[in-house]
Formats: C-alpha cells, sequence, structure tokens
C-alpha cells in the first residue's frame, strides 16, 4: 500500500501507476467490491491524508469539493448550504449517516455507477472536474467524463482531484430531484432523476435535465432539454416527449426494476416537475 | 401496571451479551460447508483450488459419516451432505476447517465441481401453478353440508400468490462442536430455536461414534422468526463432524452472502378460492380452497406448515359448506422452512384479500361485508370446532373506535377525487392457534424444572430460548408472579441439554402458551407447598428441603380431540385473535405505495409484560407489512439476491406510526403471541392499495413494477 | 504496517495489513465483541463505531484509515455519562428485542444525541437510518432515543 502524505508525494506516485492499482479513500465501495471478488487491486494507494483534496471552498466564482470530501462534509457544509442547498436537500437520504461519514464524492464519481446518487444533480449543475497527475491538472466537463459503462476519461496515473461548481449555478433556478427507490435510506436507486430549470412566467425558459440509473451511466438528455426549451406545459406533446427521451434513455431490466417501469416512472416525474411549476 | 424491565436489556446494549460469534475456544478451527453451485445434477469430482495446501484442511464428505447421513425432520427426507445427486442449488455437499477464517472461507469459494447437469424446476410461481408437481403430503378437510350449487348464487373465483421471505435475523448462523475426546460427548453450543432438535441430529450423523450429545445456547441469540428452527440441525451436524475429525473445536459461521442464499425462507404459496354467495345478504354459501406450497426439494417440516397453512385457510368466518385442499410441490431449490406465523400468513392472505374482492363485487364496503360473515361463538370451524369465542367481533369493533376507519374511509374518498397522490386504508382480520396443530402438544409432552437455591434463587429451567422474543423475562415473570417471589432472584437459565428437561421447540407460539402457564402452574404448586410465608423464612425453617428441584410434564386437556387423518375435531384449543387496519398514500406517478399509519388490536389473552408485547406485535406487523410491501426473494436467480444490499429490508425512514391495543387482558390464559402480528398486514396493505385505487392485485410484494404492469 | 491510533480513549498501536477492517481488529485484536458483524458490507449498521467522531460501518474501514484516528466502540460509549443516560432510557421503554442491533444503535443514537439531541421524529429516524433492526420494528427505538433528547438535550 502506498499512503502519500501530501499533494508532492501522490504526484510523484502518480508518474509510475502500475494497472490495477486502486485509490481508496473511504472504502464504501472498494471494499465491498474488494470482498466480492469483483476487484483484485495489485497496489492500493490510499489518498484520505492529503488536506488540499478534502477541502470545500469558494474560488473564483466556485465551489470547489475536494475528491475525497464526505458526503457528510458535504452536507454539513456552509458555503454549499449557501449557494448549492440543492445538494444538501438532495442528499440527506444518500446512502446512510453511517456512510455518509466516509463516503467521498470523489469515490462515488470514480466508481461511476450508473445508480451513483451525486452524479445526475453535478451535471445539471454543469460542474467540471479538475484530474490530477504528475504532469499537473486538466479540467473536463462532467458531461464529458463518462462514455460507457464504468468507463471514463481518466488515465492511467490519473485521479480526480476537485469537481467546481458555478456558485449561481442554482440561482433563479427550479430544482426537482427524485430517486426512485424500494426504500428510503441504504438504496440504490431504480431510477432518478434531477432537473434545473428557467421559467418565463409559465414557459420554459432553459431546462437541464439529467437521468440516473437509466444509461450505462448517469447522462444529461440534450435533446429532450432543446425539446422543451421555450414550451408551455399545453405546447407539450406527450407521445413526441416520448418518442425523444426514448432516444435519450435506455433502461435495462435488472434484479432492481424493469426497463417499461423505468422509462414511465421517468416520463412521469419529468412531466410532474413541469406541470408542478406551471400550476405553482 | 409498569413493566418491568427486560432482564436481557442492559447487557445486550452495552455489548457483554455473548453471541455465538464472540465465543472463543483454545486451537478452534473455523468451519465452512461448500453448497452446490448448480441446481441439480450428479457430481463426478470435485476440483479443490490449487493455492492452498490441503494438508492444512480438515475436510468432510457424506462417506465420512459415521452415523446416518439423515437430517431428523418431521419428514425425514433431507441428507446433510449431498451422496452423488444434487437436487437444488445451496446443498451442502462438503464440510472444511482450517484455522484462519477468511481462508476457509477463499478455499470454499474456490471449489468447483464437475457435474452432469439435470434439468431443474426453479421458476416459482410455475411449479406452484401445475398441480403436477405435488408431492408428499396432501391434506383434505372436508366436513360441511354439502349444499348443490343455486345457480343464483354469486361464483368468484380468484388465485392468490406470496413470494419468499427471508427472516433476515440480523445474526448469521453460527455453531461450535467440541468433541471432548476423553468422555466422547460432543458439545455443542450456537444460536437456534430448539436445542433438543440440535441434539438428535447431532446424535444421528455422529451414530455410536459418541456418548452423547450436550447442547447450549448462545447467551445471545441475534433473531431467528423460525428460521433457526431446523437449519442449525445441519450447521451442528457437519460441525460436529469436522470437530470429530480434527479432534479441534470447530465454529461455522455462515457469511451473510451464504446465509441468504442457502437458508430456509416462508414458503411460497398459491391460493386458488372459489365462493359462493347468497344474493340476498351477501353471506358465504360456499367455499373451496386450493392452497399449495412450494417446499423445495425436500418435506423435512413442510408438512407441518400445510397443516397450520389449511387450519387457517377460511380465516374468521362462517360458512358451513367449506373445502379446504393442501399441498405441497416440489421444486429444486432449497426446502423452504418455518417463519413466523408458518403457513397461516399465506392463507390468511388469500381469503382476507378475498373477502375485499367479494365486498368490491357486491358493492358492500369491506367492514359491512366482514360483519355479515364473521363467525361468532358456537359457529364451526372447517374442522368442526366450535368457535369458542365472540372476541373477533369485539377485536375488529375496538379497531373502528381506535383507528376511526369509517370516518376516514369516506375522507379518503373525498380527498382521491381533487388529489393526485391518493390515500387509502384497508381492513383485515386474523385468527391464530397457539401451540403445536392438532395433537402435536400430547405427543410433544413437554417437560420443565424449577430448582430452589439455598439462598432463595429460583432457577427455571426449559429448553426455550430467548431469540428477542423476551421469554427470559417473561417465563420468569410467571414463575416470580405466583410465587411472589422477587423477579431478580427469579432466573431464567440458559438451556442446555444436560440440565433442562425437553420442553419442546421454541416454535408455534407456544413458549408463554404452553411452558409459561406450564410454569405458572408448577409455581402455584410450590407455593401451596410452602404456605404463606416467604420463600426465604420456608428456607431457614426447612433447610433439608434445599435446594428444592420440581418437574411437571403439559398435561393434556382430554376433551381436546384431533384427527390427524380427517382433520376433523380441535385443531387448536386456544386461538388468538386480531384485527388491523392499514393507511397508505399511493404515489401514481411513481405506482409507490407507502404505509402511513397502521392500527392492530389483538386479543391474546393475559399478557405477561406489556411492553414485550407490544414490541412483539410491531416488530411482527412490521414484518408483514413489508412482505406485502417490498420484499421478496427469487430462489429462481439465486446467487443474486445474495445480501443487504438486494434483499431489501425496511429502515427507520419506512416504519409507519403503529397504534397497537390489546383486549381482554384479564383473562386467566395468556395465549400466543409471536405469530399472529405476522397473519394480517400484508393484506390489510393489499386491501388499502385496492380501497386507494381501486385495483385489486392479487400478488404480493405490491412492488411499484407489479403495479405498473398490472395497471 | 504500524498504526498508532486512539481506542475508547486509549493509545494503541498495532502492526497489522493496512487493509484489515477496523471491525476485525476492534473483535479479534482487543477482544471487544460488542461490536457485531451482520453484514459485512455497510447495509445493516450492526458493526457501527464513532471514527474522529462520526458514526461508521467499521467493516468498511481499513486499518490504514486509522493512524492518529479516536475510535469509540459501544464498549466506550457505555463508560460517558451521556451514553449511560441513552442506555437507561432504552432499558425503560423495553426497546431491546435479541440485542444483536443494539450496540450500533447505541452508537448511532449516541451521535446524534452529542451531535443535534434535537427530540424531533424525522430527524431521529434519519440519524439512525443506516441501522437495520429486524426485531422491534423501530418504533420502541424512536421512544428510547426521544426520551433521552428530552433528558440530556443541549447538554452537550
Amino acid at each position: 500500500m502506498i499512503v502519500p502524505q501530501n499533494l508532492a508525494e501522490l504526484k510523484s506516485h502518480l508518474a509510475h501507476i502500475e494497472p490495477e492499482t486502486f485509490f481508496l479513500a473511504g472504502g464504501t465501495d472498494l471494499n465491498v467490491q474488494i470482498r466480492k471478488g469483483i476487484l483484485q487491486p495489485s497496489e492500493i494507494v490510499f489518498i484520505n491524508r492529503i488536506p488540499e483534496m478534502r477541502e470545500i471552498a469558494l474560488q473564483d466564482g466556485f465551489i470547489s469539493i475536494g475528491a475525497t470530501a464526505t458526503f457528510m462534509e458535504m452536507l454539513e457544509s456552509p458555503i454549499i448550504g449557501k449557494h448549492l442547498p440543492m445538494l444538501q436537500t438532495a442528499l440527506q437520504n444518500f446512502a446512510s449517516p453511517l456512510l455518509q461519514s466516509t463516503a467521498t464524492i470523489g469515490g462515488n464519481i470514480a466508481n461511476g455507477s450508473p445508480t451513483a446518487d451525486v452524479i445526475p444533480l453535478l451535471l445539471v449543475c454543469d460542474a467540471k472536474l479538475e484530474l490530477l497527475s504528475a504532469d499537473g491538472v486538466r479540467t473536463v466537463a462532467g458531461n464529458d467524463f463518462y462514455y460507457g459503462y464504468k468507463k471514463n476519461l481518466l488515465e492511467r496515473g490519473e485521479i480526480i482531484y476537485r469537481v467546481l461548481i458555478d456558485q449561481d449555478a442554482q440561482q433563479g433556478r427550479k430544482f426537482f430531484y427524485k430517486k426512485v427507490a424500494s426504500r428510503k435510506s441504504l438504496t440504490i436507486s431504480k431510477a432518478s432523476i434531477a432537473i434545473l430549470s428557467k421559467w418565463n412566467s409559465d414557459r420554459i425558459e432553459s431546462i437541464s435535465i439529467a437521468a440516473g440509473s437509466l444509461n450505462e451511466y448517469a447522462r444529461r438528455l440534450p435533446q429532450t432539454e432543446s425539446l422543451l426549451t421555450g414550451k408551455r406545459r399545453d405546447e407539450i406533446s406527450d407521445a413526441i416527449l416520448r418518442e425523444t427521451l426514448s432516444n435519450e434513455i435506455t433502461p435495462i431490466s435488472d434484479l432492481r426494476s424493469d426497463s417499461d417501469y423505468r422509462f414511465e416512472v421517468f416520463f412521469n416525474l419529468l412531466i410532474r416537475h413541469i406541470e408542478d411549476v406551471t400550476n405553482g | 401496571m409498569k413493566s418491568p424491565i427486560r432482564v436481557d436489556s442492559h447487557a445486550k446494549l452495552t455489548g457483554i451479551t455473548k453471541y455465538i460469534d464472540d465465543y472463543r475456544e483454545d486451537g478452534m478451527l473455523e468451519g465452512a460447508i461448500f453448497f452446490s453451485p448448480v441446481h441439480a445434477g450428479k457430481i463426478n469430482k470435485i476440483i479443490f483450488p490449487t493455492a492452498f495446501d490441503l494438508t492444512e484442511f480438515t475436510l468432510v464428505f457424506s462417506g465420512d459419516i459415521p452415523g446416518e447421513n439423515i437430517v431428523p425432520e418431521p419428514v425425514s427426507d433431507q441428507l446433510f451432505l449431498v451422496e452423488q445427486h444434487i437436487g437444488y442449488k445451496g446443498q451442502p455437499i462438503l464440510g472444511v476447517a482450517h484455522p484462519d477464517r477468511e481462508t476457509v472461507r477463499s478455499f470454499v469459494e474456490g471449489i468447483k465441481i464437475e457435474v452432469d447437469e439435470f434439468p431443474a424446476l426453479t421458476a416459482t410461481k410455475a411449479a406452484l401453478d401445475d398441480a403436477h408437481n405435488a408431492f408428499g403430503r396432501e391434506i383434505v378437510i372436508d366436513h360441511g353440508t354439502h349444499h348443490d350449487i343455486d345457480p343464483m348464487w354469486i361464483h368468484t373465483r380468484s388465485v392468490y400468490y406470496t413470494p419468499h421471505q427471508e427472516q433476515a435475523y440480523l445474526e448469521p448462523q453460527g455453531m461450535i462442536a467440541r468433541f471432548d475426546a476423553e468422555t466422547r460427548i460432543m458439545n455443542i453450543r450456537g444460536t437456534m430455536q430448539c436445542p433438543y432438535f440440535v441434539k438428535s441430529a447431532v446424535d444421528q450423523i455422529m451414530g455410536s461414534k459418541i456418548e452423547g450429545t450436550i447442547v447450549q445456547v448462545a447467551e445471545g441469540i441475534g433473531g431467528a422468526f423460525g428460521g433457526k428452527e431446523d437449519f442449525p440441525n445441519i450447521i451442528a451436524g457437519v460441525t460436529a463432524l469436522l470437530s470429530y475429525r480434527s479432534g479441534k473445536p470447530v465454529k461455522t459461521i455462515l457469511d451473510r452472502a451464504v446465509d441468504i442464499q442457502v437458508t430456509t425462507k416462508r414458503h411460497p404459496s398459491r391460493t386458488e378460492i372459489e365462493s359462493w354467495l347468497d344474493p340476498n345478504d351477501f353471506t358465504l354459501r360456499k367455499l373451496s380452497v386450493d392452497y399449495r406450497l412450494d417446499a423445495g426439494f425436500y418435506q423435512t417440516l413442510s408438512p407441518v406448515v400445510l397443516a397450520r397453512g389449511v387450519l387457517h385457510a377460511g380465516g374468521c368466518y362462517k360458512c358451513d359448506d367449506i373445502y379446504v385442499h393442501g399441498r405441497l410441490i416440489r421444486s429444486n431449490t432449497p426446502p423452504n422452512g418455518a417463519f413466523r406465523g408458518f403457513g397461516a400468513p399465506q392463507s390468511l392472505f388469500a381469503i382476507e384479500s378475498h373477502m375485499d374482492d367479494l365486498a368490491k363485487k357486491v358493492g358492500l364496503n369491506p367492514l359491512e361485508f366482514r360483519r355479515r360473515n364473521l363467525f361468532k361463538s358456537g359457529d364451526k370451524m372447517p374442522t368442526t370446532q366450535p368457535v369458542p369465542e365472540n372476541h373477533i367481533h369485539d377485536t375488529l369493533e375496538r379497531l373502528l373506535d381506535l383507528s376511526d376507519y369509517e370516518a376516514k374511509a369516506k375522507d379518503f374518498a373525498a380527498y382521491n377525487s381533487t388529489h393526485r397522490l391518493k390515500k387509502g386504508i384497508g381492513l383485515s382480520l386474523a385468527l391464530h392457534g397457539g401451540g403445536y396443530t392438532g395433537n402435536g402438544e400430547k405427543v410433544l409432552k413437554s417437560e420443565i424444572k424449577v430448582v430452589i437455591e439455598k439462598d432463595a434463587t429460583v432457577k427455571i429451567y426449559v429448553i426455550n430460548t430467548e431469540m428477542g422474543q423476551g421469554v427470559q423475562t417473561t417465563l420468569a415473570q410467571c414463575v416470580a408472579e405466583e410465587l411472589g417471589h422477587p423477579l431478580e432472584k427469579t432466573i431464567y437459565m440458559f438451556p442446555d441439554t444436560s440440565k433442562a428437561p425437553n420442553s419442546g421447540p421454541t416454535v408455534a407460539s407456544r413458549t408463554i402458551y404452553i411452558i409459561g402457564n406450564l410454569l405458572r402452574k408448577l409455581a402455584r404448586e410450590i407455593r401451596a407447598e410452602i404456605g404463606d410465608t416467604s420463600l426465604e423464612e420456608y428456607i431457614r425453617q426447612h433447610p433439608a428441603e434445599f435446594p428444592m428441584e420440581r418437574r411437571a410434564h403439559f398435561t393434556p386437556d382430554e376433551s381436546v380431540v384431533f384427527d390427524e387423518e380427517t382433520y376433523k375435531g380441535t385443531g387448536y384449543k386456544d386461538y388468538s385473535w386480531a384485527a388491523c387496519a392499514i393507511e397508505i398514500a399511493y404515489d401514481p406517478d411513481t405506482w409507490t405505495v407507502e404505509p402511513v399509519k397502521v392500527w392492530a388490536v389483538l386479543d391474546i389473552g393475559k399478557v405477561i409484560n406489556h411492553d414485550v408485547a407490544i414490541g412483539q406485535a410491531i416488530g411482527g406487523i412490521t414484518q408483514g407489512i413489508f412482505w406485502g410491501l417490498s420484499e421478496y426473494f427469487e430462489k429462481e436467480g439465486m446467487g443474486r439476491m445474495n445480501g443487504f444490499t438486494d434483499y431489501v429490508l425496511p429502515t427507520s425512514l419506512d416504519a409507519p406510526e403503529f397504534v397497537v391495543e390489546f383486549i381482554h387482558t384479564n383473562s386467566t390464559v395468556a395465549k400466543g403471541l409471536g405469530e399472529i402480528p405476522m397473519d394480517f398486514p400484508a393484506a390489510a396493505l393489499r386491501n388499502a392499495f385496492l380501497n386507494a385505487s381501486g385495483k385489486s392485485i392479487n400478488e404480493i410484494p405490491l412492488i411499484p413494477e407489479r403495479i405498473f404492469r398490472e395497471e | 504496517m504500524k498504526i498508532a491510533f486512539k481506542l475508547n480513549e486509549k493509545p494503541v498501536m498495532i502492526d497489522v495489513d493496512p487493509m484489515r477492517r477496523l471491525l476485525d481488529i476492534i473483535r479479534e485484536d482487543f477482544n471487544l465483541t460488542g461490536t457485531k458483524e451482520g453484514c459485512g458490507e455497510g447495509e445493516c449498521g450492526a458493526c457501527t463505531v464513532l471514527l474522529n467522531g462520526k458514526p461508521v460501518t467499521s467493516c468498511l474501514v481499513n486499518a490504514v484509515q486509522l493512524e492518529s484516528a479516536e475510535v469509540v466502540t459501544v464498549e466506550g460509549v457505555s463508560e460517558t455519562e451521556i451514553g449511560q443516560k441513552l442506555i437507561a432510557c432504552y432499558d425503560k421503554t423495553n426497546a431491546v428485542q435479541c440485542g444483536f442491533c443494539f450496540p450500533g444503535f447505541v452508537v448511532s443514537s449516541y451521535y446524534y444525541l452529542i451531535h443535534d439531541g434535537e427530540p424531533d421524529l424525522e430527524k431521529i429516524k434519519r440519524a439512525l437510518s443506516g441501522n437495520i433492526c429486524r426485531c422491534t420494528g423501530y418504533t420502541k427505538i424512536f421512544e428510547a432515543v426521544m426520551m433521552a433528547c428530552e433528558l440530556v438535550g443541549g447538554q452537550s
């Protein structure tokens, strides 16, 4: 096990990372996957002792969340509470308090499960990710980060460093989030939806929609967003909306739920948000 | 009256109580069992992982069994270890022991078998639907007046399904075996409900190689709910064999993923009900129930579950022409076993759902329809047993007061016509026979022992285990109250087969009802013997009599007669009764049902410890609600649902609000309590959904995907 | 790997595989068996302890995370004044049944008491939502914690 004590040490280790090396922070996903035999790491780098990677701060108009910040730290952060309260509302039932205290935002993103709760929230905020390597930091759009089931832009020797969110991301916009699951805590979503929308009285001026558990990875729905932009509820055809959605969400049937249900529940919740705002 | 504080409370809260995995012995090995990874086949070869040094391991196969390779059960058809043919995925094949737990577990995970695979029947519903899969025990109850069907009668036929349910005791199964080479005694300690079952299992597998078996329980048993009734026999048997072979103590603790896959579950059921109503007053004229349980690959104790299921199939309703046919279905899945309610929750779910379906069909509200058909004292049950009391009527009426059911039903109808989110309220009723079915208690003839020490400590020796239901406290209360002796000096002794007589298994809502009442009787006799003085004073006057030991046997009421062939007579001497209403919220956008509030009124006769009784009631109702709402276990895809991530248990945030009350508590008899809370919630929930949505769904759980599909 | 940390306020030192589970360290290396293993994957909370003051499932915490940390188990909570008051409330309400999950509930509710302590049912439910109890249906657990909040609320 490699245990860097600061950023510089971490960077020097990143220069020669072997295949099947895994980064350990909170351990809530990694330990389960090792125990179940899904992962067999050749080496583990423990990254929880690097203060810069844990900070939640305001910086140049952005909220910066270090990759090893825990969910509990995000839930208790006054900065997030002030500028991005949606994140705290949506995450208060994340996993359970016992996992919130150790699970990290970077771990949730890097593990990249299509069901990960935090990702749709970051996507509707147009969050950016800073990726750290021996060469320095590069910034990528959250929306570009995944490209397949548990596939992402991280190269070997690269690690998620910080998450950056525009501090005004929520300002003047309606927020909607719903996680559909078989119970209220400690649960993996069957479908989740996050929406940030801007309205001009009853007309949608702009809308960001992200879907979790409905594709191979959590993603935004640009076609659906542009279909809805500029429209009032009575100008939205349910048939055309379904058609467009079906291009962008391709749910599967598995142990937790089935595809038709997942599709319809997502459709209903999207409509619910639009109608709730429309009807005040 | 203020309930005494549970005797076991403080030590459990502070972590002092020792559960089986908290015991250690010098030189102890860690045991594990390799279970079949295939559903059916013939084993050609077992291949061990090469990364391990085989000489470090103790291995035991069926061929190493010195005694008999048959687990003792009501129907003894199950093997301890596979001989050649595999009948189900999860069947025990061999036992392994090694000094290190992780090593023995990864060794077992690495074992492979070469098999000729056979076709297997694993789809639960398909198995239940085809009566050709029936095997073993079949029961018919047919003692009614056979009426000719009048074509004017309202005929209805419905089929109801219930799923597997995992007991999900928080403490996984586990046993320690220590063979003493000098005395040739096999010492067993573990987490279990039935120490004498475990003793006979170990005696059987070890045969003449041992002089005898002593079984003791761990101080703490981390939940059981029926799941530790018979499966511990297998773990104890294999662990004993490992200890005998290795000459060392061996501890086998099942990993959760293993436990959840291989141990017994609640039987899935299919109940087909045909009913005929009188068109004038909507009373039941004829009822026919076809009740089927998926037993899994072996019968084991399923015939007894079947018996309880058929005896409760008519519910609390009067019908003088009732026919009940019960059958077991065989599938290539692990044998199902005991789980709180033991067949009754399945048949009561069907009849209580059917009552609401009939009410809807004839345009009566579910309450009025039930009132017209509810049985009264003197009416005949399907077995011809007269209904002993009018308590179901009282229970229902008290429930209506407590829940304000009628007003709520009206308010919700108005609310639902103007709101997107719907509300609903549903009713259900239950009866539950206490103790073993039919002549069971006569055969068991339970024995108890009380010893009064010189220091006036009263020790209670029974074999019924404290698994959370509170008997360590309540049995002591029974004795302390009758003796007029302080509870602190009246001690329930942890079950030990070398010290306690066989007071029978800890099952069937019988511990307080049979054993508690028997202890009471014995304590009264002791009190009569010592007269009015305090125990301490009596001991001072008669020191030579102490320690004083007294024993008592259960003496059956000779007027209680049951014919095991025809199922005629007294199925159970005493019944507990219950009425329940559940309020739900239903979100049609997500097809999600949420239980909001539960009212339950129970008649269990005398209540020994009110807090303990309330705890049992709420705990059991919660298991019943979530069996109806979200819990299910697919054995068909076994290997997928292998932990608490996928088998989803309710959390604190899912718990509804409860109002629970007991009536007729001034009775002299404490009746059964353990199981009845499980009997009614699923139907009340399902009926509440019918009330909220207008839709009858005849299969639980009411997961959103099912509601969506059936819409 | 050599790791120094505080266990129930006592400084301790261990030399273990850095991936060794905190649960095993507590139970096997220090013989504190009040902390239980119910599932081994963070889904039941029977193994809850405080790590640097926060409740965690010790089955998912590795030895490497313990360097300079403070760990408090149910045995440690039982020795504190607030812990004892809390446990007395659990006793009085007769909340306990099989007891296997209760050390975890004691630790989670102790954290809630000292961290918030408001006698608010919804907050209490949320604070306990990582601990599964199969016996009780939770109602009496809520009662006990509510009683404790009223008794010691604000003291911290």
